[in-house]
């Protein structure tokens, strides 16, 4: 049986062309570690035995060296 | 799975095939939801391996099902009891197990190898693009002059959007740039053929906004 978001594809339709200006932002596939570090994503694999507010807690932590400030984290498993 | 009994494989398969599909399930005593019985959707569920009582199993579900309170359940279909011994999240919306999974100490290696050894590949893998993490959101991309106005919560009009996907009014919506990078999340307004027909008006409504303000620069009105 099909998943909801199985094989999902977004088909976008354009009203208009348009350029963007490079001077300002970036691609994301483009973005260095340094501007990911705080503006980024980790898929963390949770050990079993600790919640995830914890997970959380150590990964800023470990990722205070880097100068990160600010995590967050979504997708807590009520079993 | 444990169950308290062992039981005939066949009849753990029927059950197994009984708890797929639409169920019914009252959250437990503990949870954080309102207990009355809830309708769920079990998409599928998959017997990995039977050792003696023990049933390991893969089972894709609607959000908000209880597994703990599935396999108990079905231990009392069985007659036997069961309770759920160990649990484990493969997969949720568009992300899973195939995607670079990060483990506490994977960051730490990397955050290392980044600081004392200079050397970005580990820190480059470990840490994704925060758009990954939503493209399952249906979207609009607005024009360089409209990304400073979101950015301050203000609603984006149809004469900014250049692109857009399909979606329904009063949806979860993903503004973007045309870079493709996340501005903020909203709510529609209009549906994306409505869009389309109309030339002016609220298209969304900017709920929160991700993008920090000064990324792209404000430009003047021109009229």
């Amino acid at each position: 049986m099909k998943l909801p978001l199985e094989g999902l594809k977004q088909d976008i339709f354009s009203i208009r062309e348009e350029e963007t200006d490079l001077k300002y932002g970036r691609f994301p596939e483009k973005r260095s570690v340094e501007e990911r570090i705080n503006y980024g994503f980790i898929l963390l694999d949770k050990p079993a035995g600790i919640r995830s507010k914890t997970a959380a807690y150590i990964a800023k932590k470990l990722m205070a060296v880097l100068g990160v400030k600010k995590i967050g984290y979504s997708g807590t498993l009520e079993d | 799975m444990h169950l308290h009994k062992e039981v005939e494989e066949h009849l753990l398969r029927d059950t197994f095939i009984k708890f797929t599909g639409e169920i019914t399930q009252m959250p437990p005593v503990r949870s954080h939801v309102k207990r009355q019985y809830r309708q769920r959707e079990v998409y599928y569920s998959e017997i990995i391996e039977i050792s003696g009582k023990d049933v390991l199993f893969k089972v894709g579900v609607e959000s908000g099902t209880y597994i703990r309170k599935l396999i108990h359940d079905m231990g009392e279909n069985l007659g036997v009891g069961a309770h759920m011994v160990e649990l484990r999240r493969t997969k949720v919306s568009t992300l899973s197990e195939k995607n670079n999974l990060v483990t506490l100490q994977d960051l730490e290696d990397a955050i290392h190898m980044y600081v004392n050894e200079k050397d970005v590949r580990l820190l480059n893998q470990c840490i994704g693009n925060i758009e990954s993490a939503i493209d399952f959101i249906p979207r609009i991309f607005v024009s360089d002059t409209t990304v400073d106005p979101v950015c301050h919560g203000s609603p984006v009009a149809i004469p900014g959007i250049v692109k857009l996907t399909d979606f329904d009014k009063g949806e979860l919506v993903a503004i973007m740039t045309l870079k493709g990078e996340i501005i903020a999340l909203g709510k529609s307004v209009l549906s994306s053929e409505d869009i389309k027909s109309i030339k002016r008006g609220v298209a969304v409504k900017t709920d929160s906004v991700i993008m920090n303000i000064g990324t792209y620069p404000t430009y003047k009105k021109v009229n």
